[in-house]
């Protein structure tokens, strides 16, 4: 082996440790115990990038959808754009986006934000369209104008489309996180991309399940709420 | 670019290649090419995201905070992604490897197809590598003692079935090579090029399993691949029962470790001093041993940089 310095230093050689992270189990108490702090920061940091993209996208998709409804000519570049967006694999859409976000956790979120229009766009949109034309009618028969048969009825009616979209959205949105970790904010990601280059069992395992279990709590956490805002559905089935 | 690439980063490798018509500063901070050298309070130290790198990332941090620094930590998948960061100053402080990364600088420079500029001697090395550094507003301060090469391993028994040592008993051998590496060694001097040209060995494919990865390890461990291309600080080729082949031909260059920093906010003189002290002490070996209490321990490479720095008496 070439270049200088390749012994071993002072002579020491420390003996291997004998513990489950040495041992690389899968299932290791004290990878949990030395790794508190960070796995919580990672998953913190995995909600908020998560939480961010699915609020900002909601924001964006909501005028998109009631747009293409409202004009039929801006449907179809919408949902265009929103899909084509959508086929984009995640490792090019952070690197085309970088130049313009640079390396930060602006870059992840605009990511997520750009791949959950096309999921919430589409529902959003199926939702409104599903709202029966005499419903509308009878709204306007009752002199509701425009902005108000949106709010008051169009909307609450397209909530359960809309709804299972968020849901879908969020759930992917919890999973393309980890990619972030390419460049520093990918939460859980980090870990999970850092174990895997090292084959460290219990970090990939732990940070996997942790990933799984927000994406199920997030879309239990939004079934309740779309839940509590459409007691109709649950009246009509009851 | 040597490193653990896991092999989905080349697409966005190849993406940054295009996107990096923006190479060297942009528009806005093209002043701080020639600005001053700089003493910002707060640093941000980058990772390459191996835990070689990690470690001297995370030694770096702990020698700057004991300067009276505040310091934070952004690990990136690579070189592409962190060396535009660091030119326009959203990372200050990052580990490299001189030869390595003159080469790179270089190609980015030049194209591809120039000739490289790094050696296997250390001081036209550091001249290439200051020349290239200099306009894009980096300062490279001075290599220590740790190298970490490039190293060629195989499995012990392969090694002893065809009587092999060095790299020209391989060529000699006539033995047809699968080699795990990362993907970018079809195009590396250093790498298949070279292992063909300086050595005659038959290269047949490039396994893309990423440098010293544990796949890449295992893979060569089992048969399936022949040679694994991996680094002179790696502690752990015992465990998979590799050797290391010599570099009899010094194909491998003066990969000595060297902090790089963005000149206008870390090029002063308190940086330089505090990464200094480390130069002195930190020796090839001492990289190996501490790689190998985070890769094979699973200790975390913070309190493994801690407790060599403290050992060593750099930090209280």
């Amino acid at each position: 082996m070439p270049g200088p310095d390749t012994g071993r230093s002072n002579g020491v050689v420390t003996a291997t440790p004998d513990d489950c992270l040495a041992r690389n189990d899968w299932i290791c108490g004290a990878y949990l115990s030395s790794r508190g702090q960070i796995l919580l920061d990672a998953v913190l940091q995995h909600l908020r990038l998560t939480g961010l993209a699915v609020l900002i996208g909601l924001a964006l998709a909501l005028p998109l959808a009631v747009v293409a409804r409202r004009w039929r000519w801006a449907s179809g570049p919408v949902l265009a754009v929103t899909t084509i967006l959508y086929t984009i694999p995640s490792l090019a859409m952070f690197s085309l986006l970088l130049p313009l976000y640079g390396l930060s956790a602006s870059l992840v979120v605009a990511g997520l934000v750009l791949y959950s229009l096309t999921l919430l766009v589409r529902n959003i949109l199926a939702g409104l369209r599903a709202v029966p034309e005499e419903t509308r009618q009878a709204a306007r028969g009752l002199g509701y104008g425009p902005v108000r048969l949106l709010l008051t009825v169009e909307l609450p009616l397209a909530l359960p489309a809309a709804m299972a979209g968020l849901r879908i959205a969020t759930v992917s949105a919890v999973s393309l996180v980890t990619v972030g970790a390419i460049v520093g904010f990918g939460g859980l990601g980090n870990l999970i991309y850092a174990g895997m280059n090292t084959y460290f069992k219990a970090q990939v395992l732990t940070a996997s399940v942790l990933c799984v279990v927000i994406a199920v709590v997030a879309d239990l956490l939004l079934l309740g709420v779309q839940r509590l805002l459409t007691p109709w559905t649950r009246a009509a089935r009851g | 670019m040597r490193r653990r690439l896991p092999a989905p980063v080349a697409a966005v490798v190849a993406l940054l290649l295009f996107a990096g018509c923006s190479g060297g500063p942009s528009l806005e901070n093209r002043g701080e090419v020639t600005a001053p050298p700089g003493d910002s309070h707060h640093l941000v130290v980058g990772s390459a995201g191996f835990t070689e790198s990690d470690l001297l990332a995370q030694m770096y941090a702990q020698l700057l905070d004991h300067a009276g620094y505040k310091t934070s930590l952004l690990t990136v998948a690579n070189r592409e992604l962190y060396e535009p960061a660091l030119e326009s100053g959203q990372i200050d402080v990052v580990p490299e490897y001189a030869a390595t990364f003159a080469d790179w600088l270089n190609a980015k420079a030049n194209g591809p197809d120039a000739p490289p500029v790094g050696s296997p001697d250390l001081a036209a090395t550091m001249t290439a590598l200051r020349r290239l550094a200099a306009p894009r507003g980096l300062t490279v301060l001075p290599p220590g003692r740790a190298v970490d090469q490039n190293a060629f391993a195989v499995s012990a028994s392969y090694a002893r079935e065809h009587h092999l040592r060095t790299l020209s008993d391989l060529g000699r051998s006539g033995l047809k090579v699968r080699l795990a590496a990362g993907d970018e060694c079809v195009q590396r001097p250093y790498c298949e090029p070279g292992l063909k040209k300086t050595y005659g060995i038959d290269i047949t494919a490039v396994d893309p399993k990423g440098v010293g990865t544990t796949p890449a390890k295992k893979a060569v461990q089992s048969g399936q691949d022949q040679m694994v291309l991996t680094t002179t600080t790696d502690a752990t080729l015992s465990q998979f029962g590799l050797v290391i082949l010599a570099d009899d031909k010094h194909l491998q260059n003066a990969d000595y470790v060297v902090p790089v920093v963005n000149r206008s906010r870390a090029g002063g003189p308190g940086p330089t001093a505090a990464l200094d002290r480390l130069n002195k002490v930190l020796t090839t070996a001492d990289l190996a041993s501490l790689g190998e209490q985070v890769d094979s321990w699973r200790r975390l490479a913070q309190d493994v940089a801690r407790a060599y720095l403290k050992e060593k008496k750099l930090i209280g």
